[in-house]
């Protein structure tokens, strides 16, 4: 790791990270962008873990799409994780590409940093100076841009814990198979103990230039229990924070359409699941 | 895998070979010294070209493209593709200037090398626009390129039932698995080229006109061939500057295309809007027709977009005996790469117009589609005002009604489209075979060449019944013009009807030359002489093949369509392999599916490509399609093997069954492929 930083620090413009390559390497194949010096952090020892420790679900920037797919614990109490990896392109991407990676391209239709706003995660980011922790949700400020740093590393992954009282999904909307969505949901509830919404997480994919926290669905579900009428309403509440562009993958309409149907099926699916633990 | 020769059996068709990983593509063959070519294309739409530095261009070669292949109509003044852009370009994907190295990412790195100069202009980018701006092309007076007609004019009769729509297919991409390539050589005098392709004697007819190239001198060699719908027919730039460079370097060289280009650059198929106005009875009789078809040509008129217009304004009509007709046509200029022939090539565009009017007067009259469409029909051969000859066509398609099982799927479900067609084959004008018979075994060698149909199937399955000697010893080689002095290609469903009539008539040919030797014919004195014969088999009779599909579906909430079932029965003629028929007919059913559903080729107003992905090109995946239902008729020919068509039936039959079940289940009038989620969300 010390070595990376160094390399980065030396080159920095010049040199981009690279983990499992599943966007970068597209990019140089396409030659839509060019780096004089790649940095392949993949060979980094120990980057890969995935463990419950303390107050968090710890996983490395390194851990494969398809290790979280995968990893026991996460399929049973870190479900919107848990499908969203599974929904990410095909097979072969998922068993090369990272979670650090997915998260660090800045792309405001990857999957997981909706994921990641929904479960309230925070993110280590590692430079030759140190080591500082930042919110999710601030880390991508726009199209393909965020906090980092020159110098700087994505090297760590904290999920707060999940409890019994908590529930979520993530549902996505393809045109095809291995696709980019055209829009897509994450959402994570913990109830308390009269089955009212503790805490709400609401992340949305594809449909903004940066993916999204729907704060105000958030807040309008907190303190409530959830029945169709109240995941009606926060639905619509969802898709007036929803920022869509006309583009290849639908109109304006037609994704504000898509992303009501599914945030309002996404909130009943997790508070159901919620409430069966 | 060094050059490609049919002396060493490299060339012989063997589909197991796919199988095994064991193909001969054209990006296999590796030639010392060759060089590898890399296309700088032009970036925008429509500019003009201020200076060029660097790479080979048109400074160098200043030849024009030759209009060859399915389709090719005569150059149309004006608008002939020059094979480096000269002066100006016209779309995005153009070849502007090549470059060479001995390494395929060195030639790639070789781009940066050159430098262009553009004044970029306002393009011509839709239909409208071309009808709407000024010519794109100095020496035009407007971008229609052609403007034929159909039929005769009539006054607009004074019928109960006036119905009028505009209907449109989107450009297609053909997007085989492999994309186009070639390796050209030149040695001792002589232009040798392997190609990815349905014709080499277009290949080579181009590359002698284009060059301007004594047809003594050029050899060209179909390598196989991953693929193709109707895109590599013709002439490309990339093969006259691939040839050229060989000429000019003394080496080898190579030209694999990307997907990209593939996109940007191969012509792509469909692109056309019709106009059709029909006059009925309130019994549901149509008493005529009248139509205006818009094909978009893109850039240049060099290739099938000036026949196009016309070639669809003939087939308006359908199968239905309609007695009067009129329907004009147009080919309109735009700054997009040239159309081209895709999978039925103008059939799939008129069977798509006249069964969504069949439908719209069913839903006016309240009637039931099927009856609609058997009322229009005849039991006796029709010439239709249009210019087209249909056979007895009433008889079929009761029996596919049956076949299809449209009265219980109706009951089934809301979800319902039948579509009815009939398929003109391009037999016109023939083609050629050669056998040479040596050393026990029957060498065989068509005009014009698979791409994935397996020829070698129906060329095995005649000589066998022909000559009486066992299919083993039978071998059919890839597409030589150094074999075959003349052939014209693989296209417009005819390799079976004209291939196979070609193969008969030369296996005829040797049995007399047997006589003739030995007194009488037997297989065994046949195997154990020597014996050779070519022959051009010309083919002028009008042929029909009906058929009929059925199709349902379900819509998902949020506008998602899922295919249930998809039933074809069609008239194949005799079909001389019925595996290779029937899994002809399920890849073209999931193509009618990929271009109802999912594909498109999308331009900005700037005339970019959006669509420069295979996944946003939108082929067709696994999980679009049902499992296939196929019914095969075998009403033979009046050919000696009874052989009819096959290929494009189901890209013509399954769009117009699709877009009607979509309909039913949607309950909205649709008129446009693709149908996307955007329409159907509720």
């Amino acid at each position: 790791m010390e070595e990376a930083l160094e390399l980065l620090t030396k080159y920095g413009e010049d040199a981009k990270v690279m983990a499992g390559g599943q966007s970068l390497i597209p990019l140089l194949k396409l030659r839509l962008a060019s780096f004089p010096y790649v940095i392949d952090i993949s060979g980094i020892a120990g980057l890969n873990r995935i463990e419950e420790k303390g107050d968090y679900l710890e996983i490395g920037a390194l851990a494969t799409v398809n290790e979280i797919e995968e990893n026991y614990l996460i399929r049973e109490r870190y479900r919107a994780l848990h499908e969203a990896a599974g929904l990410i392109a095909d097979p072969l991407v998922r068993n090369r590409g990272t979670i650090g990676g997915n998260i660090s391209h800045g792309d405001p239709s990857n999957d997981l940093p909706a994921v990641m706003i929904a479960l309230k995660a925070k993110l280590e980011l590692s430079g030759r100076n140190g080591k500082r922790i930042i919110d999710a949700d601030s880390f991508i400020t726009d199209s393909f841009t965020t906090v980092l740093s020159e110098g700087e590393i994505l090297t760590k992954i904290l999920i707060p814990l999940s409890t019994r009282e908590s529930g979520g999904c993530y549902i996505k909307q393809k045109k095809n198979a291995g696709d980019f969505s055209v829009a897509a949901v994450a959402v994570n509830f913990v109830l308390d103990s009269s089955e009212r919404v503790k805490s709400a997480g609401i992340g949305l994919t594809s449909v903004g230039p940066r993916p999204i926290r729907a704060a105000n669905a958030e807040s309008f579900l907190e303190g409530k229990k959830v029945n169709d009428s109240v995941a009606r309403e926060a639905a619509t509440i969802i898709v007036s924070e929803s920022e869509p562009s006309s583009d290849f993958y639908g109109t304006v309409v037609y994704k504000k359409k898509v992303l009501l149907s599914i945030a309002e099926e996404a909130i009943n699916l997790s508070y159901e699941r919620a409430m069966v633990r | 895998m060094s050059s490609l020769r049919w002396e060493d059996d490299d060339l012989a068709y063997d589909s197991s070979v796919f199988v095994r990983g064991k193909g001969h593509y054209v990006d296999d063959i590796i030639i010392p010294e060759m060089l590898h070519m890399t296309i700088l294309r032009s970036p925008y739409a429509r500019a003009k070209i201020l200076s060029i530095k660097g790479g080979l261009s048109s400074r160098d070669l200043g030849a024009k493209m030759a209009s060859v292949g399915e389709g090719a109509g005569p150059n149309q003044r004006g608008s002939i593709e020059p094979v480096f852009a000269t002066g100006y370009v016209n779309y995005v994907g153009e070849p502007v200037a090549a470059v060479f190295a001995d390494d395929r990412y060195r030639s790639n790195d070789l781009l940066d090398s050159i430098e262009v100069d553009y004044d970029p202009l306002k393009p011509v980018v839709t239909i409208d626009d071309a009808l709407n701006a000024g010519p794109i092309h100095n020496g035009m007076t407007s971008n229609v390129l052609v403007e034929s007609s159909k039929g005769t004019d009539f006054p607009d009769p004074k019928s109960p039932i006036v119905l009028e729509d505009t209907m449109e297919n989107d450009r297609v991409s053909t997007n085989p698995i492999e994309p186009r390539g070639i390796v050209a050589s030149y040695v001792n005098d002589i232009l040798n080229v392997w190609v990815s392709t349905q014709s080499v004697h277009s290949i080579k007819d181009g590359l002698v006109e284009s060059l301007k190239l004594s047809p003594d001198r050029v050899r060209v060699m179909q390598t196989d061939t991953g693929g193709a719908f109707g895109s590599k027919g013709g002439l490309y730039p990339e093969y006259v500057i691939a040839s050229y460079a060989s000429m000019k370097y003394g080496k080898p060289v190579k030209w694999i295309e990307t997907r990209r280009e593939h996109l940007s650059s191969t012509n792509p198929g469909r692109g056309v809007r019709g106009r059709v106005k029909i006059f009925a009875e309130q019994n549901g009789r149509i008493t005529g027709v009248k139509g205006d078809v818009l094909v978009d040509a893109g850039a240049y008129g060099t290739g099938i977009a000036s026949f196009s217009a016309g070639f669809i304004a003939m087939m308006m009509t359908g199968p239905y005996s309609i007695e009067k007709g009129y329907v004009t046509g147009r080919s309109v200029m735009t700054n997009k790469v040239p159309q081209g022939p895709y999978r039925g090539a103008g059939r799939p565009e008129a069977s798509f117009f006249i069964e969504r009017m069949l439908d719209l007067l069913a839903d006016k009259l309240k009637m039931d589609p099927a009856e609609v469409r058997l009322l229009n029909m005849s039991d006796k051969p029709f010439t239709s005002p249009l210019g087209m000859k249909i056979e007895a066509a009433r008889p079929f398609f009761e029996g596919a009604v049956r076949e299809l099982r449209y009265r219980e799927e109706t009951k089934l479900t809301r979800g319902v489209g039948l579509s009815f067609f009939v398929l003109v084959p391009a037999v016109y004008p023939g083609e050629s075979a050669r056998i040479i018979v040596k050393d026990h075994r029957i060498k065989v060698w068509l005009g014009g060449n698979s791409h994935g149909q397996g020829h070698e199937s129906f060329v095995r399955k005649l000589v066998n019944e022909e000559l009486e000697v066992p299919e083993s010893v039978v071998t059919l080689f890839r597409g030589d013009t150094g074999m075959t002095r003349e052939g014209v290609g693989s296209w417009g469903s005819r390799s079976a009807i004209v291939g196979g009539a070609a193969i008969v008539a030369v296996c005829r040919k040797i049995r007399k030359d047997v006589e003739k030797k030995f007194g009488s014919y037997s297989p065994e004195t046949l195997l154990s002489g020597y014996f050779d014969e070519f022959i051009n088999e010309e083919q002028k009779m009008s042929l029909n093949s009906f058929g009929a599909n059925l199709v349902t579906v379900e819509i998902g909430k949020l506008g998602n369509v899922r295919v249930k079932k998809c039933i074809a029965y069609y008239d194949v003629g005799r079909a001389l392999n019925r595996e290779m028929v029937i899994g002809q007919i399920q890849g073209g059913m999931a193509q009618g599916i990929g271009q109802t559903l999912h594909e498109g080729l999308y331009y900005d107003h700037d005339g970019q490509l959006i669509t420069s992905s295979i996944s946003d090109a939108g082929v067709p995946l696994a999980e679009d399609l049902p499992n296939f239902e196929v019914k095969i008729a075998e009403h033979r020919s009046a050919l000696p093997h009874g052989a009819k068509g096959v290929g494009e039936s189901p890209t013509i039959g399954v769009p117009p069954a699709l877009i009607r079940a979509i309909e039913r289940a949607s309950g909205k009038r649709l008129s446009k492929t693709p149908v996307k989620p955007d329409d159907l969300i509720k």
